[in-house]
């Protein structure tokens, strides 16, 4: 994994600002996220939050302002180049999103594989049993994904994510189908993830990890960031229980 | 130095052959298994692509043929026979020879005598009886002359018709409308097979593009894993379009086989008429044919695949 490096910005936001037709979805976004940083990004249902993260791996392009990621200009990159900002964010959804006719290694070295056809077989099964290890999977990389429980599918899915060692880790409610007890374990997943570089945003719903975890939160209401609460505060987010 | 060299090449070499290896996997091994595993949902496709191309190519065969066909009536239309009357002087006939072969227009100018008029017409099927119900010769001596254009033949019989030399009843064999008449069949015959392959031709082309669009949705997860991990747009593509070209290639081979087996049944069975009515279409030009009948396979199939994929997959 990536040795821990002195911070720097991995994504920049400047003026961001994303319509839909008339109606904005994120609007004026100025944000920068450090790499080794784990921040979450909160807000009720229909705040921005998944359109934000979409900017960020360039799903979609903003209407306005300036995306920096890595050191790309996310906001003006060609389509024939958006996989170059692709393989340096690391993606993880609420469904994990995993091949069923693979195995977990499988499912892992595919993602490094179809990234950079310069991976040899071999190659991509030791960083994918690597990354597997790492989100303690090691034991169960021969399993498919039918045979393993949801949190372990979340495992496989972060270790996909992770394997090609990108600079930014996005997840979208990624503990959405988790128990407590497993949420809490993927979060500390992610604090490992953070520690060894990676710049991690969790988009959540999970009012108890926020505000037990302490670290930067990220509040959206109605496309706008309306706070940015640096870690180690708590409060502000009575409107998370009735969300 | 030159072991840093060696190892460089060695790395490079080793770099390409995991490329190469990788790409193979992905894009054809990949494409072949998900083309066997979806093959319920791409039999329209490859049915009626096998259809239009097995019509093409049976078309293009007998396309050739008539085209071959045509060329030997355009041939045969620019050659006039001019009859001589049997009475006419050395010297009416050698007036008008000199006259036709000072004419810029015509190639040559050939003398024909009753004798070889006669010897000629014992070779077309029918003559000889008529022939040899007479006991004279009744075949005029002529001059065959080779018009440059077909479009002079008209100009150049009106010239000679009323020559002291020419035969007043029968004086040439120009027929004004046959050339015509054969052309008005051939553009017809062009005209409607250009439509049906028209119409043919979209129906294979949407259905096959339909199949990789049902292909699309079936794989939507594959898909996204392989667009957000950072997968090249032409290795999210590529499969695709291979599956498409596997399509194409099957039917071509189908439609290219039978058209190869139905044309050389075709001039085995009927060895004699074959050569005057589809004239030039050979055992080889049936294989030519075949050939061209799967490359346009192939590339129908794929062609078909790349339209689907700009319609239904984002980038």
């Amino acid at each position: 994994m990536r040795p821990i490096s002195r911070s720097r910005p991995i994504v920049s936001f400047q003026a961001v600002s994303r319509a839909y037709g008339s109606r904005f979805a994120v609007e004026d976004i100025h944000l920068t996220l450090q790499s080794g940083e784990l921040a979450f990004l909160v807000g009720p249902s229909g705040a921005g939050k998944t359109t934000l993260l979409k900017l960020i791996n360039r799903e979609i392009r903003p209407s306005s302002g300036h995306i920096w990621v890595d050191g790309i200009a996310a906001h003006e990159v060609k389509a024939s180049r958006v996989a170059d900002i692709r393989r340096r964010v690391g993606v993880v959804f609420q469904d994990y999103k995993l091949l069923p006719r693979l195995t977990a290694i499988e499912n892992v070295a595919f993602g490094l594989q179809v990234s950079d056809l310069r991976v040899s077989d071999q190659d991509a099964r030791s960083r994918s049993l690597d990354a597997l290890e790492a989100v303690g999977m090691g034991d169960r990389a021969r399993a498919y994904p039918h045979q393993l429980s949801g949190g372990q599918q979340q495992r496989v899915a972060v270790a996909r994510a992770v394997v090609a060692e990108p600079a930014v880790l996005i997840a979208d409610e990624p503990t959405g189908n988790l128990d407590q007890d497993t949420a809490w374990e993927l979060m500390d997943l992610f604090e490992d993830i953070a520690a060894w570089g990676t710049a991690v945003l969790v988009a959540t719903h999970n009012i108890e990890i926020v505000t037990r975890l302490k670290r930067r939160v990220l509040t959206l209401v109605h496309g706008r960031l309306v706070r940015d609460q640096p870690a180690g505060q708590t409060g502000g987010m009575a409107w998370l229980a009735s969300s | 130095m030159a072991g840093v060299v060696v190892k460089a090449r060695l790395a490079r070499r080793r770099t390409l052959q995991v490329v190469a290896a990788n790409l193979f996997r992905y894009l054809v091994q990949g494409a072949a298994r998900n083309w066997i595993r979806n093959l319920g949902g791409t039999a329209p496709a490859l049915g009626s692509t096998t259809l239009l191309l097995l019509m093409s190519g049976l078309f293009a065969v007998v396309g050739f043929g008539l085209y071959n066909l045509e060329r030997v009536e355009a041939s045969q239309a620019s050659l006039l026979h001019v009859y001589i009357r049997d009475d006419a002087a050395g010297s009416d006939i050698l007036d008008l020879e000199t006259r036709l072969e000072r004419d810029p227009r015509v190639a040559s100018v050939t003398y024909v005598t009753k004798a070889q008029a006669l010897l000629r017409a014992q070779g077309i099927p029918g003559l000889p009886e008529l022939a040899d119900s007479t006991e004279s010769n009744p075949f005029p001596a002529s001059l065959d002359v080779q018009v440059k254009s077909i479009d002079d033949v008209a100009a150049i019989d009106a010239s000679i018709r009323y020559d002291l030399a020419v035969d007043p009843t029968y004086s040439t064999s120009y027929d004004k409308g046959a050339y015509q008449r054969i052309q008005n069949v051939l553009f017809g015959v062009a005209v409607a097979g250009f439509a049906f392959f028209t119409v043919l031709g979209f129906v294979a082309v949407s259905v096959t593009a339909n199949s990789i669009k049902s292909a699309i949705h079936a794989r939507r997860d594959e898909i996204t894993i392989m667009q957000l991990v950072g997968a090249p747009r032409w290795m999210v593509r590529g499969p695709f379009v291979v599956e498409g070209a596997i399509t194409g290639a099957a039917a071509g081979l189908i439609a290219g086989l039978l058209t190869f087996g139905l044309t050389t049944a075709g001039i085995n069975s009927a060895s004699t008429t074959s050569s005057q009515l589809a004239p030039g279409v050979t055992v080889s030009v049936a294989a030519v044919a075949a050939l061209l009948v799967f490359l346009a396979g192939l590339a129908l199939g794929s062609g078909s695949s790349l339209i689907s994929l700009r319609r239904h997959l984002e980038s």
